[in-house]
């Protein structure tokens, strides 16, 4: 980008008000913390079914510690990539604080509403082999934001969306394997339970797959400048 | 003199310099940015980016502070108060002007 006189239209300086937002994923490390995120709930998903019963992997304060490790390890990773490569390649930058409360406020809400739509499922016995699929196309959806700075990213962007349908199309004895043919309760059958791990699985390989491109892209065409000061 | 006409004589002439504008948007969005940052954005030269930093500095639109990053110096800049008013200042004057 050079300075030059276009640069005073108005349009160029809100696309610039809206670079620094944009910069935050520029090395794909936030595609690569929720892609851990979600596998990491694979990984736990899987050994909670496969296990022996009463095994460690059913308890519950395991599970807390197990999500305890996953976040320290993706809090302090993205910390460690950004100081040791991000900043000291293209440049440190400290966001608004008051930034902070609309994504924040947006995750409680959507933590809310999916632990009282879990709580009313199992309670009420509802079928919910439907909805589940519309949780595929629901993170779709939010990877519309990664998918808009970059055009490559539609492609997989294309593959969430495809993804749940052919969950979807599965055979049901199919995705039950998943789950280890184990029913939670009468609503979270295996088959829902399969289903569940299947697009957290697709999710997350597709953003771990994302991420590791556009890193991989950000180191190819940067490097660090000479250190003699910034 | 018209209104609009008399919205475009009254630009804050620091910010309405290209390169200053494209550095002030940029640290409007952000609490701080280093150096290294608005170098990377605006594609500018350092003596060139320097420059228009000590403009933004003596309008007192800009703060700056040298600091460390382990062994590296680094030169972090955010946008003062003044600063901030006077670039919504001239958001609104050009969006009246045009």
């Amino acid at each position: 980008m050079q300075s030059d006189a276009g640069a005073t239209n108005m349009s160029q300086v809100q696309s610039l008000l809206k670079r620094p937002a944009l910069y935050d994923n520029i090395d794909g490390v936030g595609e690569l913390a929720i892609g851990f995120m979600c596998l990491g709930y694979v990984l736990y998903g899987w050994l909670n079914m496969h296990a022996a019963e009463n095994s460690v992997w059913q308890n519950t304060y395991a599970f807390l510690a197990y999500v305890a490790v996953m976040l320290s390890i993706i809090h302090f990773g993205g910390k460690a990539i950004k100081n040791r490569i991000t900043y000291r390649r293209t440049g440190f930058v400290a966001y608004r604080r008051d930034k902070y409360w609309v994504p924040m406020a947006i995750a409680v809400t959507v933590s809310v509403l999916v632990a009282a739509g879990m709580y009313l499922t199992v309670r009420r016995h509802w079928d919910v082999s439907t909805p589940v699929l519309l949780i595929g196309l629901g993170f779709a959806a939010l990877y519309i934001g990664f998918a808009r700075t970059v055009r490559w990213k539609w492609a997989m962007f294309a593959v969430m969306v495809a993804g749940p349908f052919v969950i979807a199309a599965l055979p049901a004895d199919i995705v039950e394997t998943f789950a280890n043919h184990t029913d939670l309760t009468s609503a979270l059958t295996a088959k829902v339970v399969g289903a569940f791990w299947l697009t957290f699985l697709v999710y997350g390989a597709v953003l771990m797959v994302s991420g590791g491109i556009s890193f991989w892209l950000y180191i190819r065409h940067t490097q660090a400048p000479a250190q003699e000061g910034q | 003199m018209n209104q609009q006409i008399r919205t475009i004589a009254e630009l804050d002439r620091v910010i309405h310099e290209p390169g200053r504008l494209m550095i002030a948007a940029l640290l409007f969005a952000v609490d701080r940015a280093d150096f290294l940052y608005l170098q990377h954005e605006t594609g500018m030269n350092k003596g060139t980016l320097s420059s228009h930093i000590s403009r933004l500095e003596e309008a007192r639109y800009v703060e700056v502070v040298k600091t460390y990053r382990g062994k590296v110096p680094q030169t972090l800049l955010r946008l003062t108060g003044a600063g901030r008013k006077a670039f919504e200042q001239y958001r609104r004057n050009v969006k009246e002007a045009l």
